[in-house]
């Protein structure tokens, strides 16, 4: 075909022209180097910013949800737990069906009727809430739909299977998962476990690289919180109080169960309470822990601390004997026995003997054996006027005269010492029993037991403040029978357990309000288990019982013994010897 | 010695600085698909390597030949690829709308990269009979090309169109064609685009186009007319054009200018591109350590980016080395068409030349930024086996060229 030409030819015809050649060596150039200064450019004069594009879009600071640590009581019963939830959003934008068709795919799935769901959707073009607190199950369902346009975002909701029981110290969380109240308030900084952020690397579509997480994500700590309280006893002391409330129509009761040798609440009850996972039923002030909080007269539940005070100073012998009038006058004031009109002059009694029949007068003799100023500075010693350090929110200092009018006015001291004129928590008043009840050990009352590790069954203590010695053993061990003899003879018998021994004190208080004494009455027993070595406070409180036999002995007595019988059966103890 | 039979005689003129610059930077290229694939553990680079190797043994064994057989079966060849051309159209298989293959066994064989080779060869064969120069060689160009760049064109292979344009001018043009006619020819683009941008310069380059016609055709008044007659309707004719673009067209093709106007959609690749070789700064930030190649941000790095993954990990350094070897290959390619032994083979070499520098100066054009994603891979760099395949075919013709040229100029 082709093959006319000679070599020779073709050579001549191809290369007469030379700016052929050198246009293409221009050419060639001219590429070369345009494409080299264009690289300068970027690798060179740009590399920097480049840099940090890329690594603005490879890299992402995430923060792990976490959950809320698990509460637990001292058997390891679950008390507050974080639930995987997942909250449904609706982008109807995204969708590649129609809104009816998707509609009709959830509704099955969410238990929401089509119709209510198509108008739903049809709202906005993206960010629609569609349903709360789903399920790990019912999102599965959702994500096997597999439908464009639906977005799960995971989160976690407080469960509290315990209902009821020990929301008094384990409190509750709002919306935000913040603790409101009880221990969810006040060990907030330990129960949010610490969400580190970390700088992930992301590839091109965006998923995050296993490599970088940090092993920290990994290692999740499965510590719990575990509290002192026991769910059993707490569950015991409630049924008994509600019952007792119930049948004196009582405002309110409490009842706190308080290990005397570190100040442990192995159950704190108040009633009426509510329950954490429907906090938002109930009124506020149900949420409020009035035996930490709110302040009473303890009246003649005061008088075996006043006595151990006593003891203690020297100036009282345990088998002193004082005259009781039946009524005094006091700097001008009437001060008087309970049964004073019906029983008139008590006469000789011994310090145990006072105890027995709660000699208001008795008790102001033998209160006045100590110089006012001793007996003040005792009471600031066992920390009245001082806030009581516990591991529960809001706690009130206790209330105490100042010091310049209870050593310039008799009347003062004088009331204090059959417990009027003073103020303070339920639980500080058990404090101080457990004083009495440990050989005069002041301790720091706790629901805080540390974090436990359920599978190394470790458990780490939180820090208690150091305890304070306030009386002698001896002083305790003259005090405890003394205790014992008022539920053997006195006002505390309908605490008696047949086989056990305890001791108790009763007391009937008016109630304090603006401007004297309300008609309404505060009664209460408390009570140290078992004797002579104790082990538990038990303190029962009730508020404003209003049937006419309403006393300390009637209506809390037999609480606090129902609630020592679950102690009995709860710790097994043994029925102790009669001395 | 050069005269004792030894059993590498018969390749014993080829260019080995040519065969080494392919092999260098087909090694570059397998280990940068091999870096590209890294995350997704993918066997490319091996394949890469197999189709390479294969590629070398058909190299060696065209050089070998003398090229002459080919001018005798150029309408063979180019009949073959056509043929092939128009199978694909109803045996192929296509991906992503685009490139279509006939599977062969696994191999996907793309024919529209056989037939850039089969072009060279066909226009070579027919260039060299043309004398002097004349319009009616413009022509027969012309109707040699047409047929495969329109089946390559409804394809649709707007880039493989282009390669073919671009390989028929650097032809022309060796072919003593004056200048000013392959100006000519260009000038409706050229006033097309002008239009669009400033009226005053579209009217002087029209008035120019005139004058050069006037100048350069054989009937000057006819010509110097037709010049300006075509210049004024192709500048309409682009703006009618454009209108009938859509949308997404439209920026696709100015795109390139300011990709940051659709960062997620088009401009996607363009800007991940950038920040993956500006990143890279002077060194490179180390073989398989680039994190935007490591993380794949760039899609189809494997093929069209490539030259992302070597700017990235191997810097501004590794960039002009393989700057280097194509400015190597294209030196070479020069030289073998300036002492081929007839102008068939001096014409394959242009063609080859046309056909890769227009390749690399688009495709690097790209991804460093300065030109419009066309879809046309990097010779010798990029992922593609029939691209590879086609491309050692191409070097063996150019081999067996310098195999057997005259050997008085050496």
């Amino acid at each position: 075909m082709a093959t006319t030409l000679r070599p020779s030819q073709v050579r001549v015809h191809l290369a007469r022209q030379r700016w052929r050649l050198r246009l293409v060596w221009a050419g060639l150039s001219v590429s070369a180097l345009g494409l080299a200064v264009r690289l300068v450019y970027l690798q060179g004069v740009q590399a920097e910013w480049f840099r940090e594009r890329a690594a603005a879009q490879q890299k992402a600071l995430i923060r792990q949800p976490s959950p809320r640590r698990t509460v637990v009581d001292s058997q390891g019963t679950v008390l507050a737990l974080d639930q995987p939830v997942y909250e449904l959003y609706a982008h109807p934008r995204l969708f590649k069906q129609p809104i009816p068709q998707i509609a009709r795919a959830l509704a099955p799935i969410l238990e929401q009727p089509v119709a209510a769901l198509t108008q739903e959707l049809q709202r906005a073009p993206s960010g629609i809430i569609l349903a709360r607190g789903l399920l790990p199950g019912v999102a599965h369902q959702v994500k096997q739909l597999h439908l464009d346009g639906l977005e799960l975002v995971g989160g976690f909701a407080r469960v509290y299977p315990q209902q009821w029981v020990g929301a008094e110290l384990v409190g509750y969380v709002n919306r935000e998962h913040r603790g409101q109240a009880g221990v969810e308030l006040s060990q907030e900084a330990l129960l949010r476990q610490p969400q580190i952020p970390a700088l992930l690397q992301r590839d091109g579509r965006g998923h995050y690289q296993s490599t970088t997480v940090p092993t920290s994500w990994l290692l999740d700590d499965p510590r719990q919180l575990r509290l002192t309280l026991d769910v059993r006893l707490q569950r015991g002391a409630q049924e008994a109080l509600r019952q007792s409330l119930q049948k004196f129509q009582a405002q309110r009761g409490a009842v706190i169960v308080l290990r005397v040798k570190d100040g442990a609440i192995r159950a704190l009850v108040l009633e009426p309470g509510y329950d954490p996972n429907e906090f938002y039923r109930f009124p506020l002030e149900r949420f409020k822990n009035w035996a930490v909080t709110d302040l009473y007269e303890p009246g003649s539940t005061f008088k075996p601390v006043n006595v151990a005070i006593a003891l203690e100073s020297q100036r009282v012998r345990p088998n002193q004997v004082f005259y009781d009038e039946g009524r005094i006058f006091v700097g001008g004031w009437p001060i008087q026995n309970f049964n004073f009109d019906q029983a008139g002059a008590g006469g000789s009694l011994s310090v145990s003997e006072i105890l027995e029949q709660s000699s208001n007068v008795g008790m102001v003799h033998m209160m006045a054996q100590l110089p006012r100023r001793d007996y003040y500075q005792a009471l600031r010693r066992l920390g009245l006027g001082d806030e009581l350090t516990t591991d529960l929110p809001f706690t009130s200092p206790t209330s105490l005269k100042s010091e310049m009018e209870f050593v310039n006015y008799p009347v003062e001291a004088a009331t204090a010492a059959f417990g009027q004129g003073l103020a303070l928590t339920p639980l500080k008043l058990a404090q101080l029993y457990a004083a009495i009840g440990n050989g005069g050990w002041l301790v720091s009352p706790h629901a805080v037991a540390g974090l436990w590790h359920p599978q190394t069954k470790e458990l780490t203590p939180l820090h208690q403040p150091p305890r304070v010695r306030v009386f002698s053993q001896a002083t305790c061990d003259a005090v405890i029978p003394m205790l014992e003899r008022v539920v053997e003879r006195g006002t505390g018998k309908p605490a008696r357990i047949p086989g056990y021994r305890l001791g108790g004190k009763t007391g009937t208080a008016q109630k304090a309000g603006v401007g004297g004494y309300r008609s309404g009455k505060i009664t209460s027993f408390v009570a140290l288990f078992p004797v002579p070595r104790p082990e538990y406070v038990v303190l029962a409180v009730a508020d404003e019982p209003q049937a006419g036999n309403a006393f300390g002995s009637t209506v809390t007595a037999p609480v606090v013994k129902a609630v020592i019988e679950r102690l009995i059966t709860l710790d097994g103890l043994p029925p102790s010897r009669k001395k | 010695m050069s005269y004792r039979s030894t059993w590498w005689r018969p390749w014993h003129d080829m260019d080995l600085t040519l065969l080494g610059a392919v092999l260098t930077l087909t090694t570059i290229g397998v280990t940068a698909i091999r870096s590209a694939g890294l995350a997704q553990h993918t066997w490319d680079w091996w394949q890469q390597t197999l189709i390479a190797l294969l590629g070398l043994g058909v190299a060696l064994l065209l050089a070998r030949l003398p090229y002459q057989w080919l001018r005798r079966w150029h309408w063979g060849v180019y009949g073959l690829a056509n043929a092939l051309l128009v199978a694909v159209m109803f045996v192929g298989t296509s991906a992503l709308g685009a490139e279509r293959w006939i599977n062969i066994g696994g191999f996907h064989l793309q024919p529209s990269e056989l037939a850039k080779v089969a072009v060279v060869v066909t226009l070579a064969a027919v260039l060299e009979q043309s004398r002097a120069p004349a319009l009616w060689t413009i022509g027969q160009a012309a109707l040699v090309v047409a047929l495969p760049w329109v089946l390559v064109f409804v394809q649709p292979n707007l880039g493989t169109a282009l390669i073919f344009v671009a390989i028929t001018l650097g032809m022309l043009y060796w072919a003593n064609i004056p200048l000013a006619w392959i100006v000519l020819l260009l000038s409706p683009l050229v006033s097309a685009i002008l239009l669009s941008l400033s009226l005053p310069v579209w009217g002087v380059w029209v008035v120019v186009m005139a004058v050069v016609g006037w100048f350069s055709l054989p009937w000057p008044r006819i010509g110097g007319l037709a010049a300006l007659v075509v210049n004024l309707v192709s500048g309409q004719l682009g703006q009618v054009f454009w209108g009938l673009l859509k949308d997404y067209q439209r920026e696709r093709l100015i795109l390139f200018l300011d990709p940051n106007q659709d960062p997620l959609g088009g401009g996607y690749h363009l800007i991940q591109s950038r920040i993956a070789i500006g990143s890279g700064g002077l060194w490179g930030q180390g073989l398989f350590q680039g994190s935007q190649t490591q993380l794949s941000f760039i899609p189809e790095q494997n093929t069209d980016f490539i030259f992302s993954v070597i700017g990235e990990e191997l810097g501004f350094i590794g960039s002009m080395i393989v700057l280097f070897l194509f400015w190597l290959i294209c030196l070479r390619l020069v030289l073998i068409a300036r002492s081929a032994r007839d102008g068939f083979g001096s014409l394959i070499a242009i063609g080859v030349l046309s056909m890769l520098i227009f390749q690399v100066v688009i495709n690097i054009g790209m991804t460093v930024g300065l030109a419009p994603i066309t879809g046309i891979p990097l010779p010798f760099l990029s992922y593609g086996r029939s691209a590879m395949l086609a491309n050692f075919i191409a070097l063996g013709l150019v081999e067996s060229v310098a195999n057997h040229r005259r050997k008085s100029l050496y």
